[in-house]
């Protein structure tokens, strides 16, 4: 998909006075997703996991060339291919070779964060090559044409009608058609896809450096059958996906469950190792690995940054973030979306390309509390908002909004005077005040309360709301120039 | 026993009758409050927007008109937790580096300072039979981990605090955001007023929130009842008069 | 293209600060202890996860019970793996066909509710039928995911899998379906 996270002030105000639906099937889908990853967070040691995963997760991106190397060789071990793409033009080009080598005319895709990154199915289609999504969301936005709005539930911010009616329309399914008859639709039409398919692509949760392994984890079973029925199978995977120990595998895949569905580990978990050996029955012939940086590397190298690679992709940011549950994900512009998006996306796409997303956060740090790798989401978006600031990226009045600011709030003088500037225009601020106007577009006018409370030691009895300062010690209200 | 109370920006031109409750209850516990002269604002609207600059002359300011004042305690979680978890940081390379650690160490939130540094979990029992709904401000809830103290306070002057499920969530205020983004920051506090159950009246520890939530209710024609929680205290202490 | 995915890697880390492995994986125990021997408690977490458990307590009563369990089938799709003595009488059918499928699991394990299974005994066959029947010895059961990986990956295999419960999704309306792509039913016979 191409980025539109500049326009994200404009994506998220239509999407919520065009299809004020979407907040709400939003925010029960993202409630209900936090309401598990609680009690899952609750019946264990969660601290200690979310600890320990943070610094194995710290280590391997800090020991990053060491171990793609090692993930590498373990892989071809095993006979599968390992590519490398330095951005999407490149993994693109790596997939256009493989199409023409093994002739392939169908693909059948398991949920992949990355290959939305980089654009796989509109560039497979424009090569006349079919790519299907086999995830039922991802399948149900394919139908609608529409990104994904969830790391997890692409389609949540459709409802059941909306469903409904695009599977009428699709497979002639009854109007009224419950869940698993619609359900039953898709399955009749993916399994007949998932058999002739010629090549299986999927993304990857994990790669074990120490054993080659790549894991991959879901709940529908797609991506076990995608990456056992075509003879091909092609893995995107990023190159901060690395974990460094088979032994580190258990607590990854419970962790990822629970933070993401609640759930003890995926229903469906692959752990796989190369194509199909010599005496197994069945599972590909080839299999390709794709390390993937676009723009991972230049992460990495930001020390106010890096801790963003960490992210396992669960989605429990999304789903606590009442930002996120206001629009969805489609606001954010990028596949990435949420808090972590919005970290993501500056140092994956350019500040400037993405400047709004860091400034889309109350900064209310409930991602940060839900993060099973412990990403501290809110500081990472103050370090890009002061790099937005020191780049001369934000708007030139606000800039002068906040020297005034400083200047005003070190010099009592001139802040008890602005209070009683305040006081004196009362509801009548905004006329003067852009700002204001802002505030007032929503809310009910300001009603200031005038003036400066009073200053000095205070005897008992009332104070009285005072413009003055009559008992300061005039010495210390001067801010010496600095 | 003696305290200082940093006053805030918000408390000071939004919220002076609250500051005036708070003073009040205070001094009602038995403490005497001094309101250190020059002081204005911690900074954080200018932290949280990306200007450090600005940010640290403002912090730089507030340490020192707060150097010599012992405790401090202040209506606010939100400045509360600015003063305590980012001016270490924030002048951590500064000449004021130390008496920023030595301020944060005694920055107190109001029923914070009440229930934790006081010990008292009662300040009468004005509240009886009132039944109130009470907002976590997100930086009070997650930065200094105060989630029993208000409701304790509450509870002791005999209120019943209402099961609100959207009780811990952000208001959407956030400071410019809710400026910069304000469709959003309005769902945000819709999502709050919308779940909100039956009861007298919303309170909070932060100035910021009820700013957010008060406006919200009234630009919807609520008749909701906004309130800070030291104004409500004071109720709690004093009876309803 | 690799060498400058590396090289920048490389470069990106010039001079970073570079943290330790932290060593072992913490505990994984719950906080509340569930009750019950391994074998309860996997058959506990594996019904919670929507899978169906049977205890059978010696070979010759689990194959009474697939006697009856397949009366009615006309194809099974078998693990060439499984011990003569716990192979279903119903003739072969390709697993794209099968109603069943037949499992020998590697392993159970009680703290995820889950079966490790193996490609050496096929894939699809574990996928494809709308039924999957996995047979479970007794002495298969761990406790833990960790244990049940071991130590070391198996090298001769192609895929592990682990299936805790039947295929399930609830992208539409976020009501939960079961049997999207994968089996609808799985059944876990414990023997012995």
């Amino acid at each position: 998909m191409d980025p539109r996270s500049a326009h994200y002030p404009r994506l998220a105000r239509e999407t919520l006075e065009q299809t004020p639906g979407v907040r709400d099937a939003v925010t029960q889908a993202a409630l209900a997703f936090d309401a598990h990853r609680l009690r899952a967070y609750g019946e264990v040691d969660v601290d200690a996991w979310r600890r320990w995963a943070e610094q194995v997760k710290s280590h391997v991106l800090t020991h990053l060339d060491t171990y793609l190397e090692q993930a590498e060789a373990r892989l071809v071990e095993h006979g599968a291919h390992v590519h490398w793409a330095d951005d999407a033009a490149a993994a693109r080009r790596v997939l256009d070779e493989l199409v023409s080598r093994y002739g392939v005319s169908r693909v059948v895709k398991g949920k992949s964060m990355v290959s939305e990154e980089l654009g796989l199915n509109d560039h497979l289609a424009s090569q006349d090559v079919e790519a299907v999504e086999s995830d039922l969301g991802e399948y149900i936005i394919q139908l609608l044409d529409e990104p994904p709005s969830h790391i997890l539930g692409p389609a949540i911010h459709r409802t059941l009608d909306d469903i409904r009616r695009i599977f009428h329309e699709v497979h002639g399914t009854a109007p009224e058609a419950t869940p698993e008859e619609l359900c039953a639709a898709a399955r009749s039409t993916l399994r007949e896809v998932f058999l002739s398919a010629d090549m299986g692509i999927t993304g990857g949760n994990f790669v074990v450096a120490e054993t080659g392994t790549l894991a991959l984890i879901e709940n529908e079973g797609n991506i076990r059958i995608s990456t056992s029925a075509p003879r091909v199978h092609v893995a995107f995977v990023g190159i901060e996906k690395l974990l460094p120990r088979w032994s580190d595998l258990a607590v990854f895949l419970q962790l990822t469950a629970r933070a993401a569905t609640g759930q003890p580990v995926g229903t469906f978990v692959s752990l796989l190792h190369g194509p199909a050996r010599d005496d197994e029955p069945d599972g590909p012939d080839e299999v390709h690995v794709v390390f993937v940086d676009n723009g991972r590397s230049r992460v990495l190298a930001d020390p106010d940054a890096w801790e963003a690679l960490r992210c396992l992709r669960c989605g429990a940011c999304l789903n606590v973030c009442p930002v996120y549950r206001q629009t969805g994900g489609h606001a954010y512009g990028y596949v990435y979306s949420g808090p972590i998006g919005a970290v993501l996306a500056p140092g994956l796409l350019g500040l400037s390309e993405t400047l709004p997303l860091p400034f889309a956060s109350s900064l209310c740090g409930a991602c940060a509390e839900a993060c099973p790798v412990r990403i501290p989401i809110p500081e990472l978006l103050l370090a890009w908002r002061r790099r937005a600031v020191d780049e001369g990226l934000t708007p030139r009045a606000e800039r002068a909004a906040f020297r005034a600011f400083s200047a005003v709030a070190t010099r009592p003088g001139l802040y008890r005077a602005a209070g009683r500037l305040v006081a004196a225009t009362g509801g009548r601020m905004a006329r003067y005040l852009p700002v204001l106007g802002s505030w007032e577009s929503v809310r009910a006018p300001l009603d200031p309360s005038g003036g400066t409370v009073r200053r000095g030691p205070r005897h008992g009895g009332a104070a009285q709301p005072s413009d003055s300062d009559q008992t300061g010690a005039p010495g210390s209200e001067v801010e010496p120039a600095p | 026993m003696r305290v200082s109370l940093f006053v805030t920006c918000l408390g000071d031109h939004f919220f002076a009758d609250a500051v005036h409750d708070a003073i009040h209850v205070l001094e009602g516990l038995g403490v005497q409050v001094d309101v250190p002269a020059g002081q204005t604002c911690c900074g954080q609207p200018a932290y949280n927007a990306g200007y450090m600059t600005e940010a640290v002359r403002v912090a730089r300011h507030t340490v020192r008109v707060l150097s010599d004042a012992g405790p401090v305690v202040t209506p606010s979680g939100s400045c509360a937790a600015m003063i305590r978890t980012v001016f270490p940081r924030l002048l951590a390379s500064d000449s004021a580096a130390g008496a920023a650690t030595d301020l944060a160490a005694r920055t107190w939130e109001l029923s914070e300072y009440i229930v934790r540094h006081l010990g008292r979990e009662r300040v009468g029992q004005g509240l009886r039979g009132r039944r109130i709904a009470y907002h976590h401000g997100c930086h009070a809830l997650r930065e200094l981990g105060l989630l029993h103290e208000p409701l304790t306070l509450l509870e002791g002057a005999g209120a019943t605090v209402v099961d609100w499920p959207a009780d811990r969530e952000c208001c959407g205020f956030g400071g410019t955001f809710s400026v910069k983004l304000p469709p959003v920051s309005a769902g945000m506090a819709d999502r709050k007023l919308d779940t909100l159950p039956d009861a007298d009246l919303l309170t909070s520890a932060d100035p910021g929130c009820l700013l957010q939530l008060d406006g919200r209710a009234r630009h919807r024609r609520m008749g909701l009842t906004v309130r800070h929680l030291a104004s409500v205290l004071r109720e709690g202490m004093d009876g309803s008069a | 293209m690799r060498d400058d995915v590396l090289a920048r890697v490389r470069a990106a880390l010039a001079g970073r600060e570079r943290f330790p492995h932290p060593g072992a994986s913490p505990s994984t125990a719950r906080v509340t202890p569930e009750p019950g021997d391994v074998v309860d408690r996997f058959a506990a977490s594996f019904q919670a996860a929507g899978g169906e458990v049977v205890r059978l307590p010696d070979v010759q009563r689990a194959r009474q019970w697939v006697a009856t369990f397949a009366a009615e089938l006309t194809g099974v799709a078998q693990s060439p793996l499984l011990p003569p003595a716990l192979r279903v009488e119903v003739p072969d059918a390709p697993p794209e066909q099968a109603e069943l499928g037949v499992s020998l699991a590697l392993h159970a394990v009680a703290e995820t509710g889950s079966l490790l299974l193996s490609s050496a005994e096929g894939r699809l066959l574990q996928l494809l039928p709308p039924t999957h029947l996995v047979w479970v010895p007794v002495d298969r059961v761990r406790d833990t995911l960790a244990e049940a990986l071991g130590t070391e990956a198996p090298a001769d295999v192609s895929a592990l899998a682990l299936h805790s419960g039947p295929s399930k999704s609830a992208d539409i309306g976020r009501i939960v379906v079961t049997g999207v792509h994968g089996p609808a039913r799985v059944i876990a016979a414990v023997v012995g």
